[in-house]
């Protein structure tokens, strides 16, 4: 089977179709047309009632924060359908922790204060936080994000997980289904005998956001992620062993890709298809015009951002950069890129080296062998900030906690996320130096510096 | 605002529209009528003053008459299903009313909580810290949200009063 990942637009094929649908479009119906710079003020239209978009750009800052915009500005009785494909990214919920729920040695480093010496980090995925609930997820281009933004009052957790489900089913998935974590699994058939595999995997996982009025469900589809077998490295955290953390953990499952049950399909699909049967599902759940859906699942054809709209719709593809310059939609981005929601919106939690009676009692694994056996490393933040340690080396109690009173010193207070590797090594060395040899200093603080996340 | 929309209700019928516990009633209505501010009611022991809003929190003004406890109600606490985490406001937040005073998560859903009035904030109630289901338990007593110092405590005459509230939660319901 031939499967593309081709969903953007940009092909030097349609460009002579995307001119010919363009000069009719503008000749037929000029006046429904708009260029996307006009996307905020028809979004909050009060008569827009039915929206459908599809971003153009992949950057998930941006995709938020367009999202945010519309479950804050649009009119409160719309329904709206707004699809997304991002960049490598980990996503986690609004009240987890990334030191706990992602591998940030193997994601793009915004901490550093010095760009790092090779240039991996820039392109490897990034690591942000959404502001709905719910656990860590991996998006890529072969994941599409469906999000419904609808009135409060007649929402339940399970419609558009649904609807969906009923898109998949169209292309040919058809072993689908929606489990009681409202997530959406798929039973691979045919599968052989490896009994792995009939226990249903994970293909969309969801999370909500409601507020007065609205309620958003926006969720994950993996339908062809090229990343599929090792996306689990990128959320698992090198300090699970000695972090525990207040807030919401993450709940793992197996996962597969949607592609891997249409192998045998007569008729390939593209990830295009799967929009507009998205598009198509929604428009049937909300009573949509079919005029809006058709220029809704035509509009990603052309490469700039633009939209229709109708008496009471609105439908195009949105994702400029800035978010148009629209300033509600760069306060949230600005916000949401923001070391401090990154870091410090962490719930509380504690860093040990050895059981914590009461909060965190775990046997812990052996230090490494380059440091005193002695040797305990104690952190409890808040904000994202260190209000108690314990640092030392030494096997004498009193030398030890008179190391961990000096070591305290320096850090109370201090942002996680802002002591850089070499301030590790500076701190360390200045407040353990006259006990320890240079090499055990640099050791502690290797240890230190690769469970917190530094390459 | 709230205070300016107030003044145009007549006086009875917004007293009416107070659901009372009967003997508060019986206490207090010869001598608070008509009803001043709210702060001459405040060295009455009966005269619990706790309000509504539409996006289910409650606001309780203390006998003080001028801190108030702020939380979710027992119907938004029921359809939230299993809390699993309370983000408190830190001590001295600014908050206008409609605005977050708090979030709280359940079942993946972030939900704001928004303060029905405006105030700065006393304090967050830190035994959610630990144990965020008690909100599930004890949603309008001790599992309160935040404590505030209330601006203007005649911003709470705009509010729901339990009966309103009810009727508010049922037409939601249908």
């Amino acid at each position: 089977m031939r499967y593309s990942r081709r969903y953007l637009p940009s092909s030097t094929l349609f460009q002579s179709q995307q001119w010919q649908y363009k000069t009719s479009a503008a000749s037929l119906r000029w006046n429904s047309s708009f260029t996307g710079d006009q996307f905020a003020q028809l979004a909050s239209r009060s008569s827009s009632k039915h929206q459908i978009y599809q971003s153009l750009s992949t950057d998930p800052y941006i995709n938020l924060s367009i999202e945010h915009f519309l479950l804050q500005h649009a009119p409160a009785d719309s329904n709206i359908l707004f699809l997304y494909i991002n960049r490598p990214c980990v996503v986690i919920g609004r009240n987890q922790n990334p030191w706990l729920e992602t591998n940030l040695r193997l994601l793009h480093n915004d901490r550093a204060t010095r760009p790092s010496p090779n240039n991996e980090s820039e392109t490897a995925p990034l690591y942000v936080r959404r502001r709905s609930g719910g656990g860590a997820v991996f998006h890529d281009e072969g994941n599409l994000n469906y999000s419904v933004i609808s009135p409060r009052a007649t929402f339940t957790r399970n419609k558009h997980a649904e609807m969906l489900v009923r898109a998949l089913h169209r292309i040919g998935a058809t072993t689908i289904s929606v489990n009681d974590r409202h997530d959406i699994v798929m039973r691979l058939e045919n599968s052989g005998e490896r009994l792995l595999d009939l226990q249903p995997r994970k293909i969309s996982g969801s999370a909500f956001k409601l507020t007065r009025e609205r309620a958003l469900h926006h969720g994950t589809c993996l339908l062809d992620s090229p990343n599929i077998d090792r996306l689990g490295s990128f959320l698992r955290s090198p300090a699970r062993e000695y972090m525990i953390s207040k807030g919401v953990d993450s709940v793992r499952s197996p996962v597969t890709n949607v592609s891997s049950a249409l192998k045998n399909a007569p008729v390939s699909f593209e990830i295009q298809d799967a929009i507009a049967g998205v598009m198509d599902e929604f428009a049937g759940l909300y009573g949509t015009c079919s005029d809006a859906v058709r220029r809704a699942q035509r509009a990603h054809i052309m490469d700039e951002s633009e939209l229709y709209a109708g008496e009471d719709w609105v439908v195009g593809t949105v994702g400029a950069e800035q978010g148009y310059g629209e300033a509600e939609i760069v306060k949230g981005l600005e916000e949401m890129k923001s070391l401090e929601w990154k870091y410090c919106q962490t719930p509380r939690f504690i860093f040990s080296t050895y059981p914590v009676e009461g909060e965190d009692p775990r046997e812990r694994p052996p230090l490494p062998a380059s440091l005193p056996p002695s040797t305990r490393v104690f952190l409890r933040l808040k904000h994202g900030a260190i209000v108690e340690s314990h640092i030392s080396t030494s096997s004498d109690a009193a030398v030890a906690s008179e190391q961990a009173s000096r070591v305290q010193e320096t850090l109370r207070d201090r942002k996680l996320h802002e002591i850089q590797p070499d301030q590790w090594v500076h701190i360390l060395s200045t407040h353990l130096g006259a006990e320890e040899e240079p090499a055990t200093i640099q050791g502690l603080s290797d240890f230190v510096t690769e469970k917190l996340g530094w390459v | 605002m709230s205070a300016f929309a107030s003044s145009f209700r007549p006086v009875a019928s917004r007293f009416l529209a107070q659901k009372l516990p009967v003997s508060a009633v019986r206490r207090v209505t010869p001598v608070s009528f008509p009803r001043g501010s709210v702060r001459s009611f405040s060295h009455s022991p009966f005269w619990q003053l706790k309000k509504y809003t539409e996006s289910h929190e409650w606001i309780e003004l203390a006998d003080n008459g001028k801190t108030a406890k702020i939380g979710i109600t027992a119907y938004a606490a029921h359809s939230l299903g299993d809390v699993v985490y309370v983000e408190l406001p830190s001590e001295g937040l600014e908050v206008s009313a409609n605005e977050p005073v708090g979030a709280v998560e359940s079942v993946k859903s972030a939900s704001d909580v928004l303060s029905p009035v405006s105030g700065t904030v006393v304090r967050g109630n830190s035994i959610l810290d630990d144990k965020a289901k008690f909100i599930n338990e004890s949603p309008e007593d001790e599992a309160w949200i935040a404590e505030i110092e209330v601006s203007d405590a005649a911003e709470l005459d705009a509010l729901l009063d339990e009966a309103a509230y009810k009727a508010h939660v049922e037409a939601e319901d249908h």
